[in-house]
């Protein structure tokens, strides 16, 4: 399969996860609500949004990490003369894993997307548990801590003069579970998390 | 008053359970379809890049080590082509007197020598500028070296009286140290003997004593082997 074409099985969830996180999902997806009861209310659909776009984060991050092994491998997946050219950005051992352990990015990103996944389907299991506002915290604090990783790799990139879009997808994952993770904490703190 | 079993469970468990069910198959997923290969300078990890601009003979130009690699080949291929890469100062005494060696072994090798039958082996030289006083190169004592020219100093001699003929094969530019840094040279001369996939075979540190020339009849195969 064509890696762009690939791409997309990644990317879809990422976006339909995004729009379920954002207001505009209530108009979006209200059609959805009598087949789906969470999608009636905004906390059932944010958490929705969330869940499936930590997976799709996850899903990616693992794509990054097999891409990384073939490049090692010495073969190619997504090689490419134009700017988009994931292999380049992935396969150069100057940037393609942390400075301090040397641990691969895309290793990273599955680790983090695992452990947000966690803290939303565990919150969404028992949204009134006492834990539960402590972990949307928590996973507000991570993908915010995301963003200065989102800098670094795309300041890379930049070096590069490549883009890779498998990472570019797992970058937006992160922003829009920081989105997500924010509006269940505001919600969280409401009067309005029981009734919306 | 009667329980239901997992009535107490904690919600957090289970769904531990479940992420981390999840994320091991992707691990095994991954253990399963790739064989990862480190990338470093030992034998049996892949090269690491090595850029910069090179001599041939008749001016400088781009050099990427990676245009020599084919990832199609396999053990035993005579069709692939080896390379050898040596980290040397053209003004370390012991490099000099090595040129010699240096440039019989890539002609021997070379495909042009009839009484070798084994597969070609491409010998590039990284030329660097050490931190050590009375080493003070420049790319025209490169030049001299490699040419085996008059006019520049090589290890406190002319380059043009340096030990056997001037060699053929290139010389790259790593007066930065910038190569020589990524492959965690210690010492000149340093000499690579590198698999046409470009997976390391025989480093000159990791087999002292033993002579590049005996790694290269060892481990390159030949049509007669």
């Amino acid at each position: 399969m064509d890696a762009n074409l690939q791409l997309m099985l990644y990317v879809i969830p990422v976006l339909v996860g995004l729009f379920m996180i954002l207001p505009v999902g209530r108009t979006l997806f209200a059609s959805l609500s009598e087949t789906i009861p969470s999608l009636g209310t905004e906390r059932g659909r944010v958490f929705s949004g969330l869940i499936l776009t930590c997976l799709a984060g996850m899903a990616v991050s693992f794509q990054t990490l097999w891409i990384s092994s073939k490049i090692s491998e010495g073969g190619n997946f997504c090689a490419s003369n134009s700017i988009l050219s994931c292999d380049d950005v992935i396969g150069n051992v100057e940037y393609n894993t942390d400075p301090f352990f040397g641990i691969p990015w895309g290793g990273i990103g599955a680790v983090v997307f695992g452990i947000l996944l966690y803290l939303v389907y565990s919150s969404s299991k028992e949204p009134n548990a006492n834990w539960a506002s402590s972990y949307l915290k928590y996973g507000t604090y991570i993908t915010f801590a995301g963003f200065f990783v989102i800098v670094l790799l795309v300041f890379y990139e930049f070096q590069m003069e490549k883009i890779c879009q498998y990472c570019t997808t797992a970058h937006v994952a992160n922003i829009a579970a920081f989105i997500g993770f924010f509006r269940l904490m505001r919600l969280n703190q409401s009067k309005d998390w029981n009734t919306v | 008053m009667k329980y239901t079993y997992d009535d107490d469970a904690d919600v957090r468990t289970t769904t531990l359970i479940r992420v981390m069910a999840l994320f091991f198959v992707g691990i095994m997923i991954i253990a399963a379809t790739t064989s990862p290969i480190a990338t470093g300078t030992k034998e049996g990890e892949r090269a690491p890049a090595l850029e910069g601009e090179f001599y041939n003979g008749s001016g400088w130009s781009d050099f990427n080590l990676e245009s020599y690699w084919d990832s199609s080949w396999g053990e035993g291929d005579i069709s692939g082509q080896w390379v050898v890469i040596e980290f040397m100062d053209t003004d370390c005494p012991y490099c000099v007197q090595s040129a010699e060696d240096m440039g019989i072994n890539a002609n021997d090798f070379s495909g042009t020598n009839p009484q070798w039958d084994g597969a070609i082996v491409n010998f590039i030289a990284s030329a660097t500028e050490l931190d050590l006083s009375g080493h003070d190169s420049s790319r025209a004592e490169i030049i001299a070296f490699r040419d085996k020219t008059t006019g520049e100093d090589c290890a406190s001699s002319d380059c043009g009286s340096r030990p056997g003929a001037a060699h053929n094969f290139p010389y790259v530019d790593d007066l930065d140290q910038d190569n020589m840094k990524k492959w965690k040279v210690s010492g000149t001369p340093s000499y690579y003997l590198i698999q046409p996939d470009g997976i390391i075979a025989w480093s000159s540190a990791a087999n002292p004593g033993e002579d590049l020339r005996d790694a290269i009849i060892t481990l390159v195969p030949r049509e007669s082997a």
